[in-house]
């Protein structure tokens, strides 16, 4: 298997609801066994975009394909390629996780023994109990997130979309989580997966951001870093306190700063500006250079659209 | 792909599974239809008996003292005899009787001569403001006449000609006499209760199941999986026509060995018919379901497509054939209308299948279109 075939492929995807579009001309493309993460606010068009390439919505123009057929027209054929967990939570509350396994992974066409051993399989690597005996809805929020991860891994797909898994979940239970996303990705599965965690976007080959519906960059975290912060962004860091004092210089100056704990961060900085414009207080601070984070990438890809 | 038995099966297992976890529904399913029973049959009696009538008897012959005789012994009329337009007054102003009977001067003679354009000639008049006591004395007063001229073995059939109770014998008032000749009215609506309970828990019952799956989110991952819309609407179907079937035996039992109605007709006829009309009302609630996917929208739907047409539409309240054209021709719309026909006919009339064979084909149609219709509607897309 060739690792840079691409297994999605989106083109000028707009999706309407009434004049509301949701997905305003989006494309790209994900390639087999990468982790693809998507990031974005709520009401973005993540969920939108995902839903339409799972084929339970249908775009109003423009192209979806999986494995190179339209999903449009061969939704039957690529259901059992594609495994989804949404963002709402699906699982039957008033059955057992192993019910809901049993009636998931029958859908697919599994027989019992299969859906049992793969199921054990499957929560024994993300750390949860078998056979719990208690209905869903007994259950906490971050083991229902794992029974729904688990159910929709149950058949084994090719291609993986979780929609804002580690939502609401603890440290422990994220960890789980992406430990297990990227067993799926060594596997050689594609994993899709939106979240609103920067640290958890790290984890990903490459990522997509949305904005109000487009598309506003595309690349590896690296990529992005270096496309958003060609010079890497200044921190300032004081020996007194006269913080306030020159953030209010800089602003005078017209140098945005944000204040990162004690310290001042200057995302877009002209060194020799700075510096002049803090001069009055020389010898109270420092100035040095800290690689962007994707937080920083987000911010500058949002306000760059918005300034423009 | 193909429809998959397997997945329709899986669907129906964890359907099933939602009912036996769901111990309040499947309570009041199971106890609705008794306490409905009870009602219909002990507390609601629509027979009248003893119904207080004063009698001024004019002729004070033989024959018209055979007569009181015949309508005291029928059991439907209390006679209090008064002998002066005074005491009548009295009678009916005081002592609240709602009804007076005059016996005409010549009666006897009339009778006794059984000339054809003289007949024997009584008066009823009754108090108005119970329109369905003074018509039903009416009714019942007919049938003493009838019974009477058979006693007084001679050809007279106008002698009731004088009886002013405004009830003319229709077709259906004719049919009861033949098949329910005590005019026993738990005999006729006991029967059709099964029309009743099924018309409107069915359906209420799966109205909920498909607008739960939408509200829960998990039409979303159901829609994600290969399973198609005929198999969860099949799937649906199956655990609740178990259940409402069980209802049906309940009314069954409960009709034929506690309130020993006769059941004269066709069993196997009677259960095919179940069979069919149970489908179709719970394919009417999969319909609902699947167009409101919301479970408040989907119980108002139920409630206002279930319990109105069974109660208004179906002829168990007011006979259809009193209806006027236009309403006797929407009432064929409603299956509960000829399933209602069907049971009644089948519990108290020996009558061949062959003769309910329209009624049998109106709900299967019923059925068939419902099962189209929830699986065409059924949506496999998530737009709001």
């Amino acid at each position: 298997m060739n690792k840079t075939d691409i297994v999605i492929s989106v083109k000028n995807l707009v999706v309407s609801f009434g004049t509301f579009k949701a997905v305003d001309g989006v494309s790209f493309d994900v390639r087999r066994g990468e982790i693809f993460g998507f990031l974005g606010a709520n009401g973005a068009g993540k969920t939108t975009t995902i839903r339409t390439i799972c084929g339970i919505l249908n775009p109003s123009s423009g192209s979806v394909t999986v494995d190179g057929k339209d999903v449009s027209n061969s939704t039957a054929v690529l259901k059992p390629y594609i495994g989804y967990m949404s963002q709402k939570f699906t699982l039957y509350p008033d059955l057992t996780v192993h019910e809901n396994m049993r009636f998931a992974g029958s859908l697919y066409g599994m027989s019992p023994t299969q859906i049992d051993e793969r199921s054990r399989k499957l929560m024994d690597f993300i750390g949860l109990p078998q056979n719990l005996p208690d209905p869903v809805s007994h259950l906490s929020g971050g083991v229902k997130q794992m029974a729904a991860l688990a159910s929709s891994l149950l058949h084994d797909p090719e291609l993986v979309f979780l929609d804002e898994p580690t939502a609401g979940t603890s440290p422990q239970t994220r960890a789980a989580f992406w430990a297990l996303i990227r067993r799926l990705s060594e596997m050689g599965k594609t994993v899709f997966v939106t979240t609103h965690y920067m640290d958890e976007a790290e984890y990903c080959g490459r990522i997509a951001l949305m904005e109000r519906g487009r598309l506003v960059a595309l690349g590896t975290p690296l990529e992005l870093k270096e496309q958003f912060f060609p010079v890497k962004p200044l921190e300032i860091s004081f020996s007194a306190p006269v913080q306030n004092e020159v953030r209010e210089l800089l602003k005078k100056e017209g140098i945005a700063s944000a204040v990162f704990g004690n310290n001042l961060r200057v995302r877009a900085p002209d060194r020799a500006a700075l510096e002049r414009a803090c001069a009055p207080f020389a010898g109270k601070f420092a100035v040095r250079e800290v690689p962007p984070t994707l937080e920083d990438v987000f911010l500058q890809a949002v306000s760059g659209r918005k300034n423009q | 792909m193909k429809f998959s038995w397997r997945r329709a099966r899986s669907v129906a297992y964890k359907e099933y599974k939602h009912i036996l976890r769901d111990p309040f529904t499947l309570a009041v399913t199971l106890i609705l239809p008794m306490i409905f029973v009870g009602m219909f049959g002990f507390v609601i009696d629509l027979d009248y008996k003893h119904m207080r009538v004063a009698v001024r008897d004019n002729d004070q012959t033989s024959v018209s003292r055979r007569f009181l005789q015949e309508m005291a012994s029928s059991g439907y009329f209390n006679l209090t005899p008064v002998h002066s337009p005074a005491e009548a007054d009295r009678e009916l102003e005081q002592n609240g009787s709602p009804a007076l009977l005059i016996i005409k001067r010549g009666f006897g003679r009339n009778i006794r001569a059984a000339n054809p354009e003289n007949p024997g000639q009584i008066q009823l008049l009754a108090d108005g403001t119970d329109n369905v006591q003074a018509s039903i004395m009416g009714t019942y007063l007919q049938g003493v006449v009838q019974k009477a001229n058979a006693v007084f073995a001679k050809d007279n059939p106008d002698l009731s000609g004088g009886a002013e109770s405004g009830a003319r014998t229709g077709e259906q008032i004719r049919s009861r006499f033949l098949f329910n000749p005590e005019l026993n009215s738990r005999w006729f609506i006991v029967p059709a209760l099964s029309t009743i309970i099924i018309g409107f828990l069915a359906i209420v019952l799966t109205a909920l199941t498909v607008a739960k799956e939408w509200e829960n989110g998990s039409m979303e991952l159901l829609l994600s999986t290969p399973v198609r819309p005929s198999e969860i609407v099949l799937g649906k179907l199956v655990p609740y026509f178990v259940l409402t079937f069980l209802d049906v035996l309940v009314v069954f039992v409960l009709a034929v060995y506690v309130f020993r109605i006769p059941f004269l007709g066709s069993f196997p006829f009677y259960m095919l018919a179940c069979w069919v009309y149970i489908t179709g009302a719970l394919a009417l609630g999969l319909v609902i379901s699947v167009v409101t996917r919301q479970q408040q929208a989907a119980i108002q739907f139920a409630f206002a497509v279930g319990l109105l047409p069974s109660f208004i539409f179906s002829g168990f309240i007011f006979p259809i054939e009193n209806m006027p054209a236009f309403f006797q021709y929407f009432t064929a719309l409603f299956p509960q209308r000829w399933f209602l026909l069907i049971s009644r006919t089948v519990f108290l009339s020996d009558a061949a299948p062959v003769t309910l064979a329209a009624a049998f084909g109106a709900i299967g149609l019923f059925a068939t279109a419902m099962i189209l219709l929830a699986v065409h509607k059924f949506k496999t897309d998530v737009e709001p």
